[in-house]
């Protein structure tokens, strides 16, 4: 299997006032490949976010090596980075993070402004449709749920057709039946062939991804393939009878 | 495309936080108003002036009796008696350049009468070559002639204002006025003019032949001045070196004595203009440009505290692949809207400004392109030195600092 995103012997070091070094990340090596569903649960302050920014070119290693597709990147400047998360990572973030008072289809079209994409057109109308908000082009941020602000930060994350969508927390500002929307369509691309990395911290979440990377104190504690890997089109099944014998 | 979508997004930035917009605005907009009203004003008065030289004629000069007063200075002393007629017609004779002279002479506050109507005006003498030097002519009725001026005939020619003012509507042509104590004949009305380089009606004149002005109105034997229209004016200088070495001839002035004449070019008399309006203008200039470099400053300053208030956007910006420059241009385009936007709504308030201003004191006031190029101009100089910090701290956060927040 092709990896996507290969980290070799990552440190990252914070400099406390006090001189003594802090280890976010202690020689943290992992590879995630083409295709996999992959989530690296911790409790806060494990530093999996801080392996996320690694992942996702936020932040540079102080020791390591960061590659994707291939490509080394702990080295790289500002702009090359800044093209690398262009075009080979879609971000989500737990907090959807999308621009108010703008159209949801602005909001999609971002990536592509910063790219050489943005003169096809179509790409963030297809992008919408493909996350089910084929009729809701123009809503604001303002006017949709929680769960459909996520579905367009999503559709934002895939519109310049990445290597992997890194999502940090996806769910943790959802309500339970929005977060199993978002699960199923993570799901649903991950079928499509596309590479998906969530971080969290609710075991609840990350069982439904094929593989699961615990992380505690800055290293990995365990890397294992999810045995038991839950449906949540079943979950989401399962509410929507509920509801109906309740009503 | 890119930067249509960024500059949209610009707009739509100022519309989210009006009041902020408004005090970011402010100083501009107040700065491009007083520099669009001064430009406005200095051009029109410039106008009215290259306007009053055109009158005067582009091609000719003038020469005044009496020397080495700066125009614009009343003469000082009695009446200077060295200018004569004779020397116009050397003049003529002499300088191949100088295709006529008209030799006056004039009073400045003479009390004109027909029956019981009077006006004061000023008298003057001339010969024929007066109304070609000046390319000026009777309207009605003919100009003074060679026979006038040899039988110092008693005939004058008026202008629009005098027979205004002692005719009203009726035909002043056969008419007799009295100067003084002498009754002359009105043989024809001069066509109007309006006002003089020097400010005064020139419609308010009435024309004798010199030789009877000189007899019977003033009873000298010198002249005021001398108008001089030249057949070549790129040669002007020249010209007028020579008439001065033949003036100081005539007059027999030795060397290192002052000339007792004054020679006025057309340049001159812009030149003079132009200096009353620099000054002037200079002065609001520096209204304007403070008033801007306090409106930069205060834009400058909200452009830093909206910097750290959208650094969340940074950082979601810079994650989904925007480049340092990318947020550098963004926030600059910003700032140069806010001053754009702001220069354009001070060149508007500028021009609704002048005109009232115009309208008010009189003065003469003149739309240009020019102020409005040079509003934008500055108005975008503004908006570049102050949002340039602003932009470079903006592009210098890290995603993840930015992303944080």
């Amino acid at each position: 299997m092709r990896a996507i995103v290969k980290v070799k012997d990552v440190s990252k070091v914070y400099k406390k006032d006090s001189g003594v070094p802090i280890y976010a990340l202690r020689n943290v090596s992992v590879a995630i490949g083409d295709g996999e569903f992959v989530a690296i649960m911790g409790p806060s302050g494990s530093g999996k976010s801080t392996l996320m920014n690694v992942l996702g070119c936020l932040d540079r290693p102080s020791e390591g090596e960061v590659l994707i597709d291939g490509q080394k990147v702990n080295l790289l400047d500002d702009e090359a980075l800044a093209r690398v998360r262009n075009q080979k990572i879609g971000f989500v973030f737990q907090s959807f993070n999308l621009l108010p008072r703008t159209s949801a289809i602005e909001n999609v079209e971002l990536p592509l402004i910063y790219s050489e994409r943005d003169k096809i057109s179509g790409l963030a109308k297809a992008a919408l449709e493909n996350v089910g908000l084929g009729d809701r082009l123009n809503h604001q941020p303002g006017e949709l749920s929680g769960g459909q602000q996520q579905r367009v930060a999503i559709a934002r994350a895939l519109v310049n057709d990445p290597e992997i969508i890194l999502a940090d927390e996806p769910t943790g500002n959802l309500d339970s039946r929005a977060s199993y929307e978002i699960l199923a369509l993570f799901q649903q691309l991950n079928r499509q062939g596309r590479t998906v990395v969530i971080v969290t911290h609710e075991p609840d979440i990350a069982e439904y991804a094929t593989r699961i990377i615990k992380i505690a104190d800055g290293a990995i504690e365990s890397d294992a393939a999810n045995l038991n890997v839950r449906r949540a089109e079943d979950v989401l099944k399962k509410i929507a009878n509920t509801v109906e014998v309740k009503s | 495309m890119k930067t249509g979508r960024i500059l949209k997004s610009a707009f739509k930035g100022l519309g989210k936080n009006k009041l902020r917009t408004f005090f970011m605005m402010i100083g501009i907009v107040i700065g491009i108003t007083a520099v669009t009203i001064v430009i406005s004003a200095g051009l029109g008065a410039q106008n009215k002036i290259m306007e009053r030289v055109k009158k005067f004629g582009l091609e000719s000069l003038m020469i005044f009796a009496g020397g080495g007063r700066e125009m614009g200075q009343p003469t000082s002393g009695g009446p200077i008696t060295t200018l004569k007629i004779e020397d116009a017609e050397a003049l003529k004779r002499e300088i191949g350049n100088i295709a006529g002279v008209a030799p006056f002479n004039r009073k400045g506050d003479g009390v004109v009468k027909h029956q019981e109507k009077s006006i004061t005006t000023r008298i003057f003498g001339v010969t024929p070559a007066w109304a070609p030097v000046w390319d000026w002519y009777a309207a009605q009725g003919e100009f003074i002639t060679d026979e006038d001026e040899a039988r110092m005939a008693r005939v004058c020619v008026i202008g629009p204002t005098v027979q205004q003012e002692l005719f009203g509507g009726a035909n002043p042509i056969g008419e007799q006025i009295r100067i003084g104590n002498v009754i002359f004949e009105i043989k024809g009305i001069m066509q109007p003019r309006g006002i003089s380089p020097g400010g005064g009606d020139m419609d308010n004149r009435v024309y004798t032949p010199l030789s009877t002005f000189m007899r019977r109105v003033a009873n000298v034997d010198y002249i005021f001045g001398i108008k001089v229209l030249l057949k070549d004016a790129r040669k002007i200088d020249e010209t007028v070196v020579t008439i001065k070495s033949i003036l100081r001839e005539r007059h027999k002035l030795a060397a290192g004595e002052p000339d007792d004449f004054r020679i006025t070019t057309p340049t001159e008399v812009t030149q003079f203009a132009e200096k009353v309006v620099g000054t002037f203008n200079i002065f609001l200039v520096l209204v304007a440009g403070i008033s801007l470099i306090a409106g930069g400053f205060v834009i400058a300053n909200i452009m830093l505290i909206s910097v750290s208030e959208r650094r969340g956007e940074i950082g979601l910006r810079k994650a989904l692949g925007a480049r340092n420059r990318d947020i550098r241009f963004q926030f600059l385009l910003e700032t140069l809207v806010v001053t754009i936007t702001g220069g354009i709504i001070g060149i508007l308030l500028g021009f609704i400004g002048s005109t009232i201003l115009g309208a008010v004191t009189q003065l003469p006031v003149s739309i240009s392109w020019e102020g409005v190029m040079l509003g934008i101009l500055f108005s975008s100089l503004v908006g570049f030195i102050a949002g340039l910090q602003p932009a470079k701290r903006a592009a210098a956060l890290q995603p993840i600092e930015a992303l944080r927040s």
